[in-house]
């Protein structure tokens, strides 16, 4: 096999790290973007740059920010008392398009997993416990993936959040098993929501 | 259900491959040992079910230097004309089409497109560990029903994950340790009893099926018998709670549905280890028979049967109880040779007239193309691939 050179391979390399991106697929991204125009090229870099410098998580709910609080805690108009627990940034926006809940999220960061070598303590779980008090939550919705992981960690977030007296609701099920949330479409997720119910401890 | 037209592109040794079985009765798939008639009928079997009846890893079933492998299959499925296309991305996903469209749960595919593989190999449901016999009733029952499928995969994902977390416990159960292990262990048990309970049902309803086709085969009324054994009595959850302790020092799972075993008795007494080799093979020849009819009868259409060379272990007239037994299948018969006198063939297809095959020297077709004219449209456009 032919041996590219160290900027070409050192760009491979970078990209093969991405998630989703096999050692093939880094190949044909790598070469695209050598064949495409220098200005649409250098705008990509830029993006990345600029994004990882101005962008950062939200020192209250996890999710993206630019600045301290993002824009969903900085809104006046959104409700205490209730937060919408989720696994990744990606499931706020999802939740939010359905239009169907108006207070407060927290993003975990993952989900239970060994395999993925990720448990409790490497979620932003003590952080959501954290808030219960000072934001005098009443309702803490898991809105976790509907696959075993999600399901694990769903599990073990209503244990510990019913030793701290706060209600807990899990989204109905009816989303497609083995599913992320990202892919349910607004409608079903709309539903899902206002069909929560109670989980027991 | 049967096969109208297959073909293959870089699985294992061919390079392009193209073939038309008959639609009813055998066709015979003939060449010489080592042409690949196995790789074809591994490959048929692989667009039902995803997984490669040898058990062999993803890796070797594209052919090395290959980005990746299709197979495609059309099939007339009562009538209806269904184009199954499916790629083997190493790394990376499957992607499969069914009429073009994108099929997110290939298990929804598995239940309305049975294939019943026969092979040498097939002794080892007797005569090998218990994994192989669950094998066999987890296949059968994924083909029945899809919501099966599904519940053995969540099983499967599961067990994993607690193994994982028993072996990053090294033995010492902190809070968070058994905070975590409890929500595996209530999944495990919600997945693992309905395994078992649909396993039990599966082997009550092929317990008939599987005497009746041991008298057939084997040519006399023996005393055969099937039954399934748990694991652990009582409810799963109290039973993993029992032995919890246990699989913390020993860092495995100790009960549940990967433990259970199917009971094959011969005579009274255990097949496995009583009975002689000839009469291992009828007993495995008559479970893979029960389990073929079983799924032509819920699932409304014949399994297409694909036998790779296993009537040269019969004799006559166990191969002939075979053939007879499966009056409406469409049947795909490897063998290296014809089958001996008083067995029919409607199509007898030369495996070095197929395609083109790596390092093959210069025989046959040389490279039939993977597209027949306009028929059945372009193949999958691997540039379309991401997941
Ligand atoms: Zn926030």
């Amino acid at each position: 096999m032919a041996v590219y050179t160290p900027a070409v391979q050192r760009l491979i390399d970078e990209l093969g790290k991405l998630p989703g991106i096999g050692p093939k697929s880094a190949q044909r991204i790598a070469f695209y973007l050598l064949r495409a125009e220098r200005v649409d090229v250098l705008r990509l870099a830029d993006a990345i740059r600029s994004a990882k410098e101005h962008v950062s998580f939200c020192q209250r709910c996890w999710n993206v920010a630019e600045g301290p609080e993002c824009e969903i805690c900085a809104d006046p108009r959104r409700e205490a008392g209730t937060i919408c627990v989720v696994e990744e940034p990606r499931d706020v926006v999802a939740v939010e398009r359905t239009g169907s809940f108006h207070g407060r999220y927290h993003v975990l960061q993952g989900a239970i997993s060994p395999i993925a070598g990720i448990g409790p303590a490497q979620l932003k779980v003590k952080e959501l416990l954290e808030r219960l008090q000072p934001e005098a939550v009443e309702e803490v919705i898991l809105c976790t993936n509907p696959n075993y992981e999600g399901e694990a960690t769903a599990m073990y977030l209503a244990r510990q959040l019913h030793e701290r007296g706060v209600r807990v609701t899990r989204i109905a099920s009816g989303l497609p098993v083995g599913g992320d949330l990202e892919y349910a479409d607004e409608l079903t997720l709309g539903r899902a929501l206002e069909g929560r119910r109670p989980v027991e401890g | 259900m049967h096969v109208e037209r297959l073909w293959l592109s870089d699985w294992r040794c061919w390079e392009v491959a193209e073939l038309a079985p008959s639609a009813t009765g055998i066709t015979l798939l003939t060449g010489p040992n080592g042409s690949g008639k196995t790789n074809v009928l591994e490959a048929l079997a692989w667009l039902a079910r995803r997984e490669s009846f040898r058990a062999a890893p993803r890796d070797v079933l594209v052919r090395e230097g290959a980005p990746q492998a299709i197979v495609r299959g059309r099939f007339d499925s009562g009538g209806r004309a269904l184009l199954v296309e499916a790629e083997c991305n190493v790394p990376g996903r499957d992607r499969v089409l069914v009429n073009r469209q994108p099929v997110r749960h290939h298990r929804e595919l598995q239940a309305s497109f049975p294939v019943s593989v026969f092979t040498p190999d097939d002794l080892a449901v007797v005569k090998g560990s218990p994994s192989e016999r669950r094998a066999v009733l987890d296949e059968t029952a994924s083909s029945i029903s899809a919501s099966f499928a599904e519940a053995r995969a969540g099983l499967d994902r599961v067990l994993r994950q607690r193994a994982i977390l028993l072996r990053q416990a090294s033995g010492r159960l902190t809070a968070e340790i058994e905070d975590t292990l409890a929500v595996w262990d209530r999944q495990l048990s919600r997945l693992g009893e309905e395994v078992a309970a649909r396993r039990e049902a599966l082997v009550a309803a092929l317990r008939p099926a599987f005497e009746s086709a041991y008298g057939r085969v084997a040519g006399e009324r023996g005393s055969v018998s099937l039954s399934y054994t748990r694991s652990w009595s009582g409810e799963l959850d109290a039973a993993l709670a029992a032995h919890r302790g246990e699989d913390l020092r020993r860092q495995v799972t100790s009960v549940g549905p990967h433990r259970d075993e199917l009971v094959i008795l011969h005579a009274g007494k255990l097949a496995r280890s009583h009975a002689s080799q000839g009469e291992q093979r009828t007993l495995a020849l008559a479970l893979r028979l029960a389990a073929h009819t079983l799924v032509e009868e819920h699932v409304g259409t014949a399994p297409i049967l694909l036998l790779d060379d296993v009537l040269s272990e019969l004799d006559d007239y166990r191969a002939a109880a075979l053939i007879e037994a499966v009056p409406s299948a469409q049947v795909i018969l490897a063998a290296a040779s014809p089958p001996r006198l008083g067995i029919d063939v409607a199509t007898t297809i030369d495996v070095r007239e197929i395609g083109r095959r790596l390092g093959a020297t210069q025989g046959g077709g040389g490279g039939a193309p993977l597209v027949d004219g306009g028929e059945s449209g372009t193949p999958m456009c691997p540039a379309a691939v991401e997941s």
